[in-house]
């Protein structure tokens, strides 16, 4: 097994640096371009209409794929300067390359959806779209469709599965899923660029862990991208923490999403990597039943302020008791006995109406400690993401590992 | 040498054709959208101001994408079904990946500069950013920075030339040049799309033509772009040719100059490329005093509607005497002895007033076909770039 390749792991941090300070830079130098086109929105927990611009993450995006593009020969310097690799290894290149087009597709794409605001069934459709080279690099370089069944399931399932074509339906999936998971937990100052912080900061942590393993090469390659990605994260987080200045737009989610579904499956550690997104898995589920207008969804989902306090509060879905389906109805009851949702019976004329909270973490977390000034709620959605990692990091260095043999997780 | 992979070119045809087909019911369905987000424009030279959705070169280049990420295993399927390669050709897997790179970066930040409205610096450092994945798969899969020392030059350097780091910095400015050669020569309903168009179809009757030759390699990956590219353009132009519906946006300028620049440089046949571009280096030399402003340049440069007549004239610029450089005025006084620019001078209260002819190609042809229809000067124009190529390929 190759040695660490510190220079360039280096050279690519200094790199991420530098693209820091550019990204500090860059967002307001941008500001009136963006307000210009029309690329801004209102903080609907202000007091003040200030016009915030929208669609950040296209900076941090752009810095990101700058810093790669000139990375792109540096992890394979020393083949030509000392010529001490056996063959050019191409396949290697390959998957860099292929990496990055995928992200950049989903900058793109995303960018595209802030500014022409397409609908729900885009939103599916766009990462689905840019995963495609990914997996297509993936078919032509592994095409190892093999898993390490998890420990639950071994009895029914045996130690491996070879899931075939589902294999690529999976990979399809997860950047859908990690795009659109990183969407819907947002709504405060700062919780879309600190959660991707916080997430790529623990796989960051895990990569440095592992080099020490059998994969080295996998985690080499996750920090040659995750460096960059948190660096920029960084920058663009300074301008979006309380009170934002910026916001980051679906561009930044979808960006962040992609990048570790990238990391993920081209590093073959995508399970660990989920268990990263354990906060953002269930606001997912606990979403569900509004994702699916089962329970019906508002516009925004993001808490209230209470002007007079300055505190934010739960929101409220509120709708007409005959509106409700029978599988609505099941759910509230289920989530009411469960204590994880707050439902209000009234009368209004002659309509019966129902209100229940928004069925967010968020609010759940609202729920919990009552009403919260929007600085300390976000810091404490962090504290929740980032327990979760220590946790996660924790369990993996005491022992507690499930892969055996076959490098694909 | 390998034989002709006809099953992936045919699978690219068909790809490119249904993908043509796609552009052509993805434009009229986005409009509102367009619209909604206020990237639309008002047609200069028409009366009516009906709003008119721009940036359309942001859903040819979209489909373009998604017809080449359908098509990355398609060339190698023979490696994977009859395991009949020797080894997996990775440096051309390389190749048409890092392509894509460059395309896909390029027509994302063309969108944004139609978006963002970003200034005349970053049109040269864009182009220049998403040619870096270009430059540096080429570095490391070639590497070959030697080129063929055009006759004229032969005595004087010999038959071949190591142009070692001024090679990667050619390839680099030419992205940038065949981005804003297209952007230039615009102005006129269709001009754009319809010069891209014909730019591709003729690079795609000399890759045919080189099919037989020695470089077969070179024009089948050449094809493989050029063929998408010029369906999904056909279907643009249907929507963009006199009266527009559509405009095409940078982002179609910065799209179309980045995959010429790719095919030309990783097929290894640019400056035969570039001799397809002979109107727009034409119309880019003619305009060299006002891109550089020694010429004062307004803001738009496109020929004006007499509203009486219906036809396009020649537009002008106008300025004082004393604003204009000594430079300016020698190039004013050469080119109107050059019979190539019209001048008036005036005496407007205490000033002297000057006025030119927009110095660019479409204004020329003006000057020597006299008020036309814009219909008919955009038919010529294209004329004068299809007799272009038929002259080199007789």
């Amino acid at each position: 097994m190759s040695p660490i390749p510190v220079l360039p792991l280096v050279i690519n941090g200094c790199m991420s640096a530098l693209g820091s300070l550019a990204t500090l830079k860059l967002i307001p130098a941008f500001k009136d371009h963006f307000i210009s086109a029309r690329l801004y929105g209102m903080d609907l927990n202000k007091t003040n209409k200030k016009e915030v611009p929208e669609s950040q993450g296209v900076i941090s995006g752009t810095v990101f794929l700058i810093i790669m593009f000139c990375f792109i020969p540096v992890p394979f310097l020393s083949c030509f300067v000392e010529e001490q690799c056996t063959g050019f290894p191409h396949n290697e290149f390959v998957q860099l390359i292929g990496a990055l087009l995928a992200i950049c597709c989903m900058i793109f794409l995303g960018f595209a959806d802030d500014v022409l605001n397409l609908r729900w069934r885009h939103k599916l459709l766009l990462p689905t779209i840019a995963s495609l080279p990914l997996l297509m690099v993936y078919f032509t370089n592994f095409g190892n469709t093999v898993i390490v069944v998890p420990k639950p399931f071994r009895l029914l399932l045996g130690m491996h599965l070879d899931l075939g074509i589902l294999y690529y339906v999976y990979m399809g999936m997860l950047a859908v899923f990690c795009t659109n998971a990183i969407n819907i937990l947002a709504g405060i100052n700062g919780i879309e660029s600190g959660q991707a912080l916080f997430i790529s900061g623990s796989i960051i942590i895990f990569n440095l862990l592992e080099l020490g393993g059998d994969y080295r090469d996998d985690h080499i390659f996750s920090l040659y991208f995750m460096l960059p990605f948190f660096f920029t994260t960084l920058a663009l987080f300074y301008h979006n923490w309380y009170p934002s200045s910026v916001f980051v737009g679906d561009t930044f989610c979808y960006f962040a999403g992609m990048t570790f579904a990238v990391v993920g499956i081209l590093g073959h550690f995508s399970k660990t990597m989920l268990l990263f997104f354990i906060p953002q898995v269930v606001n997912f589920v606990y979403s569900l039943p509004q994702l699916f207008h089962v329970v019906p969804c508002p516009r925004h989902r993001l808490p209230r302020l209470n002007p007079d306090t300055g505190k934010l509060g739960m929101s409220w879905s509120k709708f007409k008791r005959r509106d409700l389906s029978k599988l609505g109805n099941l759910i509230l009851q289920v989530a009411e006995m469960l204590r994880v949702l707050e439902v209000k019976r009234g009368q209004e004329g002659d309509d019966e109406f129902v209100e229940c909270n928004n069925m967010t973490l968020i609010n759940l977390v609202l729920n919990i400690l009552g009403p919260t000034h929007e600085r300390d709620l976000t810091t404490i959605m962090l504290l929740i993401q980032s327990s979760c990692e220590i946790t996660i990091v924790r369990l993996y260095t005491g022992g507690y590992r499930y892969r055996v043999g076959a490098p694909v997780s």
